[in-house]
């Protein structure tokens, strides 16, 4: 047991620090460092390529799809200095993590050719169709019907709740390919062009911010069968695998921390005082962010051995969600009445909190995994 | 980065496990007096010979060895005052041998350890003394909190120690007060865990309600954060990760002591069943923790100079 870093990898974090610190322009601050908001997303476009021209935005790739087969742990690095900043990838740090991974993993040579090179060049945005109306936590009930027609599927039903639906070039699509199968069976995976004929997405403006959600209406939509991932009705599998280590792919906690770092940087240029009670609940919430930080890297260290997924990856989960939370708190109380102001760091992060504990998988589940894989405790 | 004990670690872990098992645990605890009990010189002596207390050398930044045996001795409730000497003596020019008690300067009233200390040791904003032999008699405190515990009236100002950074011995002082909660806590929540699975209560076991197992999963993430919390700053060394550990740490305790009790239900407020030996414990060392300068008002002063003016 150590918790050093060697010197490859300390060497990459100075080098991105360096590159961050330049490349990242003076006004990255506010809104542009706000992911999810418009800023952002266009802001992405421009930073995924300049980390691409490094070969830094698909580094874990093997040599054969443009990367240079890079650690978990160069990959968790980039990821960790890129929250700390607000995420300047926007919505790209989602195909670069496992939607492109996915499609090596899955995908036919057809398919890798056609959609690898735009994600490694920094170039597209990708949106993920899977909540529905009535398939939220409970993902495997979905019910979007795909029916074989030939050579194409067409598909009917409603996707919700879907960020950057509105502005991506594609969407990674869970469909229910057989409707008598259990319900993890006869799932399968579309891999969808947008716009597209019969295919309607209309925004749902959303309370955590400047992101907003998406309805996507398939009416007879028709996908060429060459645009399944995998094989039919295997779509679960395929979709697990992908998502197995992102529960620590996104580290919510460096953006947390950035949040705080924020929100006590612009109380302090406005010459406000911090009181006690807050300083007190700012250390409460940075040692939050630490313990979410060193859980998520337990994660990466047993991917960086090949070990399979864990419960400390949910134990990780929980500990995030519960820093950004504790954020939330520690902002309220540096900003008070500051906090009244739309956009502030404080109004942000209270916002962003509520979002923690659902979006990436609900807490409630991480618990239910816990208390069964971690704990032992017995089936309700 | 590894966070799986290597080679020597293993061997360490598992010859301190037999030891333990011969030397420690609840009954033994239970022989010294439960939550009221007397000082375990036999233990001490028993760590000493078979070479575990000197396990980090003098100066060294890296004392995770140490903090390792700590959090076994802790989890198997050992009424010894070996934290000080294996995490914080290293950054001391003298050895410490025998029971000390570690006190910040200005501290009055009683203190874990002070009736049995051989010396004090008087952390300050600017210098460490060394308080030795201890002011006599020293009576001892009922705390019935789980440690020997007396009474400092009045503290002689002992020898300063030269050469000693003091924000370095407080950074240790505060690892080895969130390692030892940390062994308490690991006790709780195993007790607790094995008793909502063994007791039965509308016809199922307890643990099988997801109140109840979302309760204890909250416990193993806030014993989880603060256990890889401590370790890695045990590893490193610096102020501000020794703040931060022991700041989550206490607020581990903040659900690891309430919850491990409720769900324990009448059973965890008898003597009798063991859950008490361990988390009366955790007050103690949450109590001592938080007059070690306010670890989250220090962590937040330490990563934002703004807010110390």
């Amino acid at each position: 047991m150590e918790f050093g870093w060697d010197d490859e990898h300390s060497g990459y974090r100075t080098e991105l620090v360096s590159f961050l610190n330049e490349e990242l322009p003076d006004h990255w601050h506010g809104e542009t460092a706000i992911l999810g908001s418009e800023a952002n997303t266009k802001y992405s476009r421009r930073f995924a390529g300049l980390l691409a021209e490094r070969g830094w935005l698909t580094p874990h790739w093997p040599v054969d799809f443009g990367g240079f087969d890079a650690s978990p742990w160069m990959l968790a690095v980039l990821g960790e200095e890129l929250w700390s900043r607000g995420e300047p990838r926007g919505p790209q740090y989602m195909n670069a993590n496992w939607i492109g991974p996915s499609i090596m993993a899955n995908g036919t040579p057809e398919q890798q050719a056609r959609y690898l090179p735009p994600i490694s060049r920094g170039d597209v945005i990708w949106c993920q169709g899977f909540s529905e109306p009535d398939a939220g936590t409970d993902l495997a009930s979905l019910r979007t019907r795909a029916e074989r027609d030939g050579d194409v599927y067409i598909v009917n039903g409603t996707k919700i709740w879907t960020s950057y639906g509105d502005v991506a070039e594609h969407c990674y699509l869970l469909v229910r390919t057989n409707p008598d199968a259990e319900s993890h069976r006869g799932i399968t995976v579309l891999l969808v062009d947008m716009p597209t004929p019969g295919l309607q997405v209309s925004t749902i403006p959303g309370v955590v911010g400047d992101h907003s959600f998406n309805e996507l209406i398939f009416t007879d939509v028709r996908i060429p069968v060459a645009n399944r991932l995998g094989d039919e009705n295997e779509g679960w599998t395929v979709v697990r695998e992908a998502l197995s280590y992102e529960r620590v792919g996104s580290p919510r906690w460096a953006r947390a921390a950035f949040m705080l770092n924020e929100t006590i940087e612009v109380a302090t240029a406005d010459g406000r005082t911090i009181d006690p009670i807050a300083i007190e609940a700012i250390g409460i919430a940075k040692a939050a962010c630490e313990a979410a930080r060193v859980l998520s890297y337990r994660v990466i260290d047993e991917r960086a051995r090949n070990i399979p997924p864990s419960p400390n990856g949910n134990l990780a989960r929980v500990a995030m969600v519960q820093a950004e939370r504790l954020v939330a708190e520690a902002c309220l109380a540096i900003d008070a009445g500051h906090t009244l102001t739309y956009r502030s760091p404080s109004n942000y992060q209270f916002r962003k909190s509520l979002a923690a504990g659902v979006a990436a998988g609900a807490y409630e589940v991480q618990l239910n995994l816990i208390s069964r894989l971690h704990l032992g405790l017995p089936k309700g | 980065m590894d966070f799986n004990l290597n080679e020597d670690q293993s061997a360490v872990h598992d010859a301190m496990s037999t030891l333990l098992a011969r030397h420690a645990g609840p009954l033994r605890l239970r022989e010294l007096g439960g939550d009221e009990p007397t000082y375990d010189h036999e233990l001490e002596r028993h760590l000493e010979a078979a070479g575990f207390l000197d396990l980090a050398g003098h100066g060294s930044t890296n004392r995770l060895d140490a903090a390792l045996v700590q959090e076994a001795i802790s989890l198997a409730l050992g009424t010894v005052a070996t934290s000080s000497r294996l995490l914080i003596a290293p950054s001391l020019p003298e050895a410490i041998k025998g029971p000390v008690s570690v006190i910040a300067a200005g501290h009055r009233g009683p203190a874990r350890f002070a009736a049995d200390a051989v010396a004090l040791i008087v952390i300050g904003d600017h210098e460490v003394r060394f308080v030795a032999p201890p002011p006599a008699p020293v009576e001892r405190v009922v705390s019935r909190l789980g440690w020997p515990v007396g009474q400092l009236d009045d503290v002689p100002h002992g020898d300063v120690m030269i050469d000693v950074d003091p924000a370095e011995v407080l950074a240790w002082a505060r690892i080895a007060i969130a390692i030892e909660l940390v062994g308490a806590m690991r006790f709780a929540t195993d007790m607790a865990v094995g008793y909502v699975t063994e007791r039965k209560q509308f016809n199922r076991a307890l643990g099988s309600f997801q109140a109840v197992q979302h309760g204890l999963a909250e416990c193993a993430v806030a014993v989880e954060g603060a256990r890889w919390l401590s370790l890695e700053a045990a590893h490193n060394g610096t102020p501000e990760a020794a703040a931060a550990a022991l700041t989550h740490a206490i607020q581990a305790t903040k659900v690891v002591f309430p919850r491990t009790h409720q769900y324990c239900g009448a059973m965890g407020f008898t003597q009798e069943f063991d859950l008490h030996l361990a988390t009366m414990r955790v007050v103690a060392l949450r109590a001592e923790g938080e007059a070690l300068g306010r670890p989250g008002m220090a962590l937040a002063r330490q990563r934002w100079a703004s807010l110390s003016s």
